[in-house]
């Protein structure tokens, strides 16, 4: 199997011309075996029981928990589901055509293209403002958690970890992922449009050596066949059984208090509402225990 | 790996006897089959080793496929039916005298001796970037070279660029496209029927193909309905040379009138886009509008509504303009001497 | 002067029935025991040096013998212009298409796979395809040693920023660099304008493109090359063979009994005939070099296009007072070019303007090699100027045919730089006058005027005539000929055999002279072991007057060797003598003396010169060689063209004709054609007749399509073969065109005779051009060929809107 498309200049020369398909079939083929190798693992390894917190804690935070925490913002589901149709577009438009399904598919691709794109920068400047910016981000106490994590996943004896924040580590690296595989179809789409004709652009080729183009191109197509697989994963998750509860967040934009406190960390993503007036000395070491 | 051209390669040659020997022989070989009717558009492609397919299918020896017949009150083109034979058939002169001047505009002589109505409408483009063996995205690449800023487009597309701004360079298609002819396709799955206006599909559903034609399927016959037999016909082609030369612009039109008013007409250009152009949105306005130079004007402007000219090519507005005002309403005056 | 008996008659060629018939043998005919055939590998790059090439995939493959490359030939060292001359075979590639190296196998298919296996590594060098493009302050060069020819040698030449702003603007600008001449004040001379037009045109590059590529094969044999090709010249392309292979003259024989056309491609011969040639050494076997027709667009020369800048003023009488012209020569990637200079002479001689000035810049570009094209410089000038002349007489409410009578040549007139001594030189004779009266009456064109600029629903008519002079002759060459014991009198020809006849016309001089009836004349030609005298190329449109000199000298040297002998042999004086109906005899009594028969036998007893043992003195080294071969055969006439010459030679046509332009499609017919030449005395008229029109018509060709087009970005060529560089058609033609000539004799050669071949180009060039220009107004169009997009795209916008300075579109 080649990796690689090669072709020839008008110079004889050798210049690289984008992946080889069968990296969408390698990519598809993988998801479809991670998909498979998850199920089966979930239905027949036997899962870690989830950790009971202190029974008298809980009840008390569970008080103060309004009944639907609020997970994600109008703005934030519209962009999701934005970002989402656009991306179904960009995959359809790129890949049904190469297997098959032949459609004029170029205008729909850079359009969706255009479309994701000013949602991604919408995102950016939304949630660098507005949003709880960090809670997205993986961080160090992540790692250690996910080992611990894996351990006891696959039945070996660990520390409890902490619960999730916000955001759990897969989510975190999920997001991290794609906002690298996006941006370098972003990033090299965006010059690619100079190569078809849009309304935006007067077309120029020659805009970059023939390298680099083929560089841009194998850098478009990896990232591309890359998310074949992952959206193929996010979907899959999405309609676990187990996971619907955040699928429902992101429509409805909030999770009930029960799966708040089964998979939050109360510390590390505080929805608490403000307690009433309780005794000075109970409110301080109270309010320490939350702000550690 | 060196380039040499104008040496023709070594391949298997088969000659069948047979439709059904040709069909089995495309299914055998599939995509490295080459179907050769009249050799005009393939001795190009094999002689410069640009296409090298396995295998030839020659069907110089399908004596069934040439031919033209009357069907109904229609004709039956066999698809080797050779240009020159197109042309002197009474029939053909008789009820659908537009094909005869399509088919007489193409070319020179010699070629029309050879050349077959089925390589005519089944042509690959002309575009010489690619002819040339530029790795572009009709020949696999991902660039187009006609269309850059120093690029020469003098003959290109002004509709429908997807990507690759080729033309269909076919005479006969767009009066096919106006007779409403039908595109008789065989496989060895069996026969489909494909209006003469969706047998040809553009770089957008498919930047390799000219046609509909997939890998083991044969254009057999062009049948055309007697619909428009005997009607009014208009067909143009202009060209730098007045023989061997391919169309900057053809256009064809088949027009019904009574008593001045344009009752119904087909209309199709050609050389402006991947595929022939059908001008349907043109064809609505006009219908039932007075024959005059009224309408012809506004058909005209209409027909290049969209068009979008490259650095070389623009003159290929006015052009249409004009011809599709011509098609509505003739050719204008002459001199006797 | 004698009876015309042959001169001015017509009569059948002797090559002719084997030329229609297909029995002639051209150079790709020929077969030779163990013969291979080679292919070439081509540059794909513009401009290049070869960093490695790797041929033992290709040298192991079944049936392939050999590779050359362009390590295998003769060492050359840079000439005076700083260029190493080109050789048929390069390290360093300077244009896309240039032969890099050949493989001799037992086929061409095999050679064209063994050619595929070739690894080829380029390093891309910087290269240019537009001249304008290499002149701007930051464009590249053509070659490592520069991009123009300063002073004749090469050096890197650039305009100002503010020079290119006018290119912005759409013209040309008058850059540094160009070389400059000048004919009285040309500022005067616009101060007595009326009317001055200045415009900025481009007119094509075109291949030579003859119909016969320059195929050859080769062989040795005992130390000597024997090489059948394609030539201009027999004769003339010994030495040049000889030179680019290393070896002596006397070790080369060229067989070109029939040339597939040349027009000034194949002068004399082809540098690449150094390949089979090479190979064949290499191999120790035959080998046979087909050209392709895309082949031959990358090595068989083409002309150089121009983009230039025109002022021009013009008196309400006519007459011009001033013409200020500013050429770019694309100069191609090698040796300079003569075509602007031509341009200015022939400008100067057709309309004799009353002051003049003249520059021109030749750069040189990556694009196939350069070379004079039937009437180089001159019909691109003819294309520059016509359709200006028109427009000004247009402005002015004259009549075209007036204006071109008021201004044209007459006598010995002047044209050309001034010389040393400040002088302009001069031509033998112009009877241009004539010509245009004579036209005028055949054309019908007071009739026709009715028509000019009218029109009927879409179609509009125009009427353009054109003047057009071009060099006609040289002097100096050699004639052999023998009478032989036979009877029959014997012609050796070195002149190339290009299907202008001329290497047969030529000698029906001689044999009128002699009283010789044609029937017993035999032509000896196409071959340098059938020892050939030196001769001209059929080049610059020498052939008829030069060698009808020579054939003149040479009859009146075997007129007097017969009388000598009789005189000797029969008492009296030799004037006493002459020579008619196959005899030498006394004046008088025609059916006395000797017969020619006799007379050969005579000589070759009598020996000395009346043989050939002894030779003029004067005669060059090949005709004394060759006629040292023949000698003792007969009575051998022999002799140099001495005859004295004032002036220099020029012919001339006037061309005629109306085009009709549908002006909602832009396409065009030319209807109708008429030429009339002033090319001295007419030796033979149908000969005259294809010269004048297939001229003419590579004049319309050039009008109305004929171009190349490269790709910029690459400087790679699109249009190659003939349905991309559209050459006129049968079609394209009027249907029955007329022609005549004026039949004046030139009075500064024996024969009265000039040659032919190149001014009618010019003249259907202009005569189109100023049609077009009549039918569509002065704003249509600004470059050749005009084409139908051209025309329908200005009369939709109401002026020219193609780009102003592009070339090669």
């Amino acid at each position: 199997m080649d990796f690689l498309k090669w072709g020839r200049s008008p110079w004889g020369e050798d210049i690289l011309i984008r992946i080889s398909w069968d990296l969408l079939y390698l990519s598809a083929i993988g998801g479809v075996l991670f998909l498979i190798g998850h199920a089966l693992y979930v239905r027949f390894w036997p899962q870690p029981v989830p950790e009971k917190g202190d029974a008298a804690t809980t009840a008390a935070l569970a008080a103060r928990i309004p009944e639907r925490v609020a997970r994600h913002s109008v703005a934030a589901r519209a962009f999701h589901w934005v970002m989402a149709a656009a991306m179904f577009v960009l995959l359809f438009s790129a890949f049904l055509p190469i297997v098959g399904v032949k459609f004029a598919w170029v205008t729909i691709h850079w359009i969706a293209g255009v479309i994701l794109t000013l949602s991604i920068i919408y995102h950016t400047v939304h949630a660098t403002f507005w949003l709880d910016f960090w809670s997205i981000w993986p961080e160090k106490g992540d790692i250690e958690d996910s080992r611990r994590r894996m351990l006891r996943g696959v039945g070996q004896s660990a520390p409890a970890p902490r619960k999730h924040g916000k955001y759990p580590l897969e989510n975190k690296l999920y997001h991290l992922i794609i906002l690298i595989t996006g941006l370098a179809v972003i990033g090299t789409g965006v010059f690619m449009m100079k190569r078809v004709q849009t309304p935006f652009f007067t077309r120029n080729p020659y805009l970059f050596t023939d390298q680099a183009w083929g560089v841009m191109y194998v850098a478009h197509g990896l990232a591309g066949v890359g998310l074949v697989a992952l959206v193929m994963a996010h979907v899959y998750f999405a309609i676990r059984p187990e996971k619907l509860w955040i699928t429902y967040s992101m429509i409805f934009g909030w999770i009930d208090r029960g799966h708040y406190l089964e998979h939050h960390d109360p510390q590390r993503w505080n929805v608490a509402r403000p307690v009433p007036p309780p005794p000075p000395d109970e409110d301080a070491a109270k309010g320490r225990r939350i702000a550690v | 790996m060196a380039v040499i051209r104008d040496v023709m390669p070594a391949f298997e040659l088969f000659q069948p006897a047979n439709v059904e020997e040709a069909l089995s022989l495309l299914n055998r070989y599939k995509s490295d089959a080459w179907v050769m009717a009249g050799g005009l558009d393939s001795f190009d492609w094999l002689k410069d080793r640009i296409k090298r397919p396995k295998v030839v299918v020659d069907l110089v020896g399908v004596k069934e496929l040439e031919g033209v017949r009357a069907s109904g009150d229609g004709l039956e083109i066999g698809a080797m039916t050779t240009l020159t034979d197109l042309v002197r058939h009474p029939l053909v002169r008789e009820k659908f005298g537009m094909l005869l001047e399509a088919a007489e505009a193409a070319a020179s002589p010699q070629i029309r001796n050879q050349g077959t109505i089925g390589g005519n409408v089944s042509q690959d483009t002309r575009c010489w970037y690619y002819r040339d063996g530029w790795e572009c995205y009709r020949a696999g690449g991902n660039i187009c070279y006609a269309d850059t800023p120093t690029a020469m487009n003098r003959e290109h597309a002004i509709f429908d660029a997807d990507r690759c701004v080729a033309v269909n360079p076919s005479d006969t298609a767009p009066a096919l496209i106006a007779l409403d002819a039908k595109m008789v396709i065989r496989s060895t799955s069996g026969e489909q029927i494909v209006d003469a206006e969706h047998y040809f599909i553009g770089p957008g559903i498919d930047i390799t193909r000219m046609t509909v034609l997939k890998p083991g399927d044969l254009l057999v016959a062009i049948r055309i309905p007697g619909t428009w037999a005997g009607s009014q016909f208009y067909f143009e082609k202009v060209r730098d040379r007045k023989v061997w030369d391919f169309p900057l612009v053809n256009v064809a039109s088949v027009m019904k009138t009574s008593g001045g008013t344009i009752q119904d007409l087909r209309l199709a250009l050609n050389g402006v886009a991947a595929h022939p152009v059908r001008l349907r949105a043109v064809e609505a306005a006009v219908r039932g509008k007075p024959r005059n130079e009224q309408t012809a004007e506004m058909a005209g402007l209409m027909a290049i509504e969209g068009a979008k000219p490259l650095r070389h090519n623009g003159y290929k507005l006015p052009l249409v303009r004009n011809l599709v005002k011509r098609a509505i309403r003739g050719v204008e005056g002459s001199w006797t001497s | 002067m004698p009876e015309r008996t042959l001169v001015g008659q017509n009569y059948t060629t002797p090559d002719l029935v084997a030329k229609v018939t297909g029995k002639a043998k051209y150079a790709e005919d020929y077969r030779a025991e163990g013969m291979l055939f080679c292919k070439l590998l081509l540059s794909p790059m513009p401009h290049a040096r070869v960093r490695r090439i790797d041929s033992s995939k290709a040298l192991a493959m079944k049936g392939v013998v050999g590779v050359l490359t362009a390590d295998d030939f003769p060492p050359v060292k840079p000439d005076q212009s700083g260029l190493k001359p080109e050789q048929a075979l390069t390290n360093e590639p300077v244009y896309q298409g240039e032969p890099i190296l050949a493989v001799a196998a037992v086929d061409e298919v095999t050679a064209a796979d063994a050619i595929e296996l070739i690894e080829l590594d380029l390093e891309p060098l910087p290269f240019a395809v537009d001249p304008i493009e290499s002149l701007r302050p930051e464009g590249a060069n053509a070659r490592l040693e520069g991009n123009a020819y300063v002073d004749r040698k090469v050096a890197t030449l650039k305009w100002t920023a503010e020079d290119f702003r006018e290119v912005a603007a759409g013209r040309l600008p008058f850059g540094k660099g160009a070389d400059e001449w000048k004919v009285g004040d040309v500022d005067a001379g616009f101060k007595q304008a009326d009317v001055v037009i200045d415009e900025t045109v481009v007119i094509q590059s075109t291949g030579h493109q003859p119909l016969e590529t320059r195929t050859a094969m080769a062989y040795w044999q005992n130390g000597k090359l024997y090489l059948h090709g394609s030539t201009q010249s027999v004769a003339r392309t010994v030495a040049s063979v000889a030179g680019w292979v290393g070896v002596e003259p006397s070790k080369v024989v060229i067989v070109s009994e029939y040339t597939g056309g040349g027009f000034g491609s194949k002068i004399p011969g082809a540098h690449s005939m150094a390949i089979p040639a090479l190979l064949s050494k290499k191999t120790g076997r035959p080998v046979m070099m087909r050209i392709s027709r895309e082949e031959e667009h990358f090595i068989g020369r083409a002309r150089a296009g121009m983009q230039a800048r025109a002022r021009l003023g013009m008196r309400k009488d006519g007459r011009i007072t001033a013409l200020d012209l500013y050429i770019v020569m694309d100069n191609g990637p090698y040796s300079a070019q003569g075509d602007a200079r031509s341009s200015g002479s022939i400008a100067s001689l057709a309309y004799q303007p009353m002051t003049m000035r003249f520059r021109s810049v030749a750069v040189l570009t990556n694009t196939p090699p350069r070379t004079s094209q039937r009437s180089p410089g001159g019909m691109q000038v003819n294309a520059i100027l016509e359709p200006i002349i028109t427009k000004a007489a247009r402005k002015l409410g004259l009549d075209q045919v007036a204006v071109r009578h008021i201004n044209a040549p007459a006598g010995k007139a002047p044209y050309g730089p001034p010389g040393q001594n400040g002088k302009q030189r001069y031509v033998t004779s112009a009877f241009v006058k004539e010509a245009l009266d004579r036209g005028v009456e055949l054309f019908g064109w007071d009739a026709r005027k009715g028509r000019s600029g009218q029109r009927r629903g879409s179609k509009a008519r125009g009427i353009g005539v054109a003047v057009s002079p071009y060099v006609g002759g040289s002097i100096g060459f050699d004639a052999i000929m023998t009478i032989r014991p036979d009877g029959r009198l014997y012609f050796q020809s070195g002149i190339g055999n290009l299907g202008t006849h001329s290497t047969i016309d030529v000698h029906r001089v001689a044999a009128e002279l002699l009283g010789m009836p044609w029937e017993k004349c035999e032509v000896i030609w196409g071959d340098t072991s059938k020892h050939v005298p030196w001769s001209c190329s059929s080049a610059g449109s020498q052939t008829v007057h030069a060698m009808t000199r020579a054939a003149h000298a040479g009859a009146m040297d075997a007129k007097r060797k017969l009388q000598e002998l009789a005189a000797h042999d029969l008492g009296g004086k030799p004037d006493d003598y002459d020579v008619s109906n196959e005899r030498v005899h006394r004046k008088g009594n025609a059916s006395g003396g000797l017969t020619f028969a006799q007379a050969a036998k005579r000589a070759i007893e009598l020996g000395g010169k009346y043989d050939g043992h002894e030779l003029p003195k004067d005669i060059n080294p090949m005709t004394k060689t060759s006629a040292t071969a023949l000698a003792g055969l007969g009575l051998m006439g022999v002799a140099k063209d001495n005859y004295p010459r004032d002036g220099d030679t020029h012919s001339y046509v006037v061309g005629f004709a109306e085009v009709e332009v549908d002006v909602e499609t832009g396409a065009y017919q030319i209807l109708d054609y008429t030429a009339v030449a002033d090319c001295g005395t007419v030796l033979h008229p149908h000969s005259l007749a294809g010269q004048i029109h297939g001229g003419s018509v590579l004049g319309m060709g050039h009008a109305i399509g004929q171009r190349w087009t490269y790709d910029q970005h690459y400087g790679r060529p699109l249009a190659k073969r003939f349905h991309h560089t559209k050459p006129p058609t049968i079609l394209d033609v009027p249907v029955a065109m007329k022609w005549d000539a004026v039949n004046i004799p030139d009075p500064e050669t024996p024969v009265g005779a000039r040659g032919i071949g190149e001014p009618p180009v010019g003249a259907g060039y202009g005569a189109v051009l100023n049609a077009l220009v009549d039918a569509l107004g002065d704003d249509a169009f600004r470059r050749t060929p005009v084409t139908p997009d051209v025309i329908v795209a200005a009369l939709d916008a109401g002026k020219w809107t193609h780009e102003a300075l592009t070339a090669h579109v």
